[in-house]
């Protein structure tokens, strides 16, 4: 992977980092757009669109209410597609969703633990400014929440760097290792969770009320036209 | 649209980007507030000082929390109430009380309605082939609701002020809250099989079995364990017994 890829796909990750929660939260962040970008970058649109379906259907177990701890999985489908990138060698072939996830999924824990820690450093800044704050300084109050904007961009650039450097070790340690079946055998947990986790992060969402006759209808209807295809 | 409204809605944007424990939303929301709220300095600057200016702002900081995209409403209505010289904690009433409504209302409209709907149906989407077309039209049409939910809301709290909550009760907003739920249940019911075929086209033989049954039975232990399992725990504990039994059998 070339120095200007790699710059590309960490411009992209803090971009879709910092969407998910401070600025403009446009949805750039989620999965289904962050990895087929992801995969433009790299040249791989179709790993691209994989690992963004897999990891949206993760993202169904996720509800961002009020001061939820969740995982981040937009920096974490951009460093997903680029280690199934490296794996599979971008010829079409499933063998790199596995190693992708694996990444995802510990890059989409990593981002979740650091958003924690940036919304404790925004309430220290906020302490620490809070005298001013009551006398109404208006410059303050806009310097702070730059100040926290910037923090959480520079998080999400960390985030998308260690899931790139994850990536990347991951692919030196684990695929020479494996064999075509342990690489199957993976792919397999990898589709397997995240329908698994799509199917029930939706049932919980519908609820067992009137949505539930609906998402019913709409699993027939999606399977027959599945089945017809 | 006034250029204060414009500089207000624009800040929106930005609403969550100091978010913290303590004050919650309460820092974006005041850096939102602030240029609806500088006419009160040109006007106290008459009578000499600022005070009331800076009590606003002082005030427009303080805590708050509820739906990102309808922060707008308090922002206005918090704004207007100031213009109005309503009492100072009755400011502060009128925006502790709006936290609930808001952020109940936006959950229902948006997380769960709006945005899973608009998800489900790239998913399906992509899913059937539609590619970039599906990603372009998820962000396009996503956004159009996003942003004028925005609009409306700011646009609602400034003309309403403290009258605000009869906003909340309009029948265009009670209605779409009613029609989301059902529209995004079927959305992501179709989905589902959908994205479970597209992601499973790949596999063959012994692999498209086992994906049914790990799926099945990852879904059984969500749904047993849930709000203790995450999808996240999930997949990282399948992951880790694929790459066990992959050393084992080879």
């Amino acid at each position: 992977m070339s120095l200007e890829t790699l710059l590309l796909l960490l411009a992209w990750g803090t971009l879709v980092g910092l969407d998910l929660v401070s600025v403009p939260q446009v949805m750039i962040a989620r999965p289904i757009v962050a990895g087929p970008v992801a995969g433009a970058i790299l040249g791989d649109p179709w790993t691209g669109f994989a690992l963004g379906v897999l990891f949206e259907l993760f993202q169904y177990d996720v509800l961002p209410v009020g001061a939820a701890r969740y995982p981040e999985y937009g920096p974490a489908t951009v460093a997903a597609v680029s280690a199934a990138h490296a794996a599979g060698g971008g010829g079409g072939e499933a063998l790199g969703i596995g190693l992708g996830a694996l990444v995802g999924l510990v890059t989409g824990m990593m981002g979740g633990t650091s958003m924690h820690l940036v919304r404790r450093l925004n309430a220290r800044a906020t302490h620490a400014a809070n005298e001013r704050l009551e006398a109404g300084d208006a410059r303050v109050l806009v310097r702070l929440h730059l100040a926290g904007i910037l923090r959480d961009a520079t998080r999400a650039a960390l985030v998308t760097a260690l899931g790139l450097g994850l990536g990347q070790l991951a692919r030196a340690l684990v695929v020479g290792a494996l064999t075509v079946r342990g690489v199957t055998l993976l792919d397999v947990a990898a589709v397997s969770a995240g329908i698994a986790a799509g199917a029930a992060g939706t049932l919980r969402l519908v609820g067992r009320g009137p949505g539930l006759r609906w998402f019913a209808a709409g699993v027939v209807g999606g399977a027959a036209v599945a089945w017809l295809r | 649209m006034t250029p204060a409204l414009g500089k207000s809605l624009l800040r929106l944007f930005t609403v969550q980007g100091s978010y913290d424990y303590e004050r919650m939303q309460g820092i974006g929301v005041g850096v939102a507030e602030e240029p609806l709220l500088r006419d009160l300095r040109a006007a106290a600057n008459g009578g000499g000082g600022g005070a009331a200016y800076r009590a606003a702002v002082a005030r427009s900081a303080h805590f708050f929390n509820a739906h990102p995209y309808l922060c707008g409403l308090a922002v206005g209505a918090a704004a207007r109430a100031e213009h109005e010289g309503v009492p100072p904690a009755q400011v502060e009433r009128l925006r502790a009380a709006l936290c609930g409504p808001l952020g109940s209302l936006g959950d229902r409209l948006v997380w769960a309605g709006w945005l899973p709907l608009m998800s489900a149906l790239a998913l399906i989407g992509v899913a059937l082939g539609g590619g970039w077309r599906a990603i372009i039209g998820f962000l396009a049409l996503y956004n159009a609701g996003h942003v004028a939910l925005r609009w409306w809301a700011l646009r609602a709290g400034w003309a309403h002020g403290m009258g605000v909550a009869a906003a909340l009760h309009q029948p265009v907003l009670q209605r779409a809250a009613a029609l989301s739920g059902p529209a995004m249940a079927l959305a992501v019911g179709a989905a589902l099989p959908l994205a479970a075929q597209y992601l499973s086209g790949a596999f063959t033989g012994w692999s498209r079995g086992a994906v049914a049954v790990v799926a099945a039975g990852g879904f059984a232990l969500l749904w047993w364990r849930r709000g203790k399992l995450t999808a996240l725990r999930l997949g990282l504990a399948l992951l880790a017994v694929a790459a066990l039994a992959a050393g084992l059998w080879r």
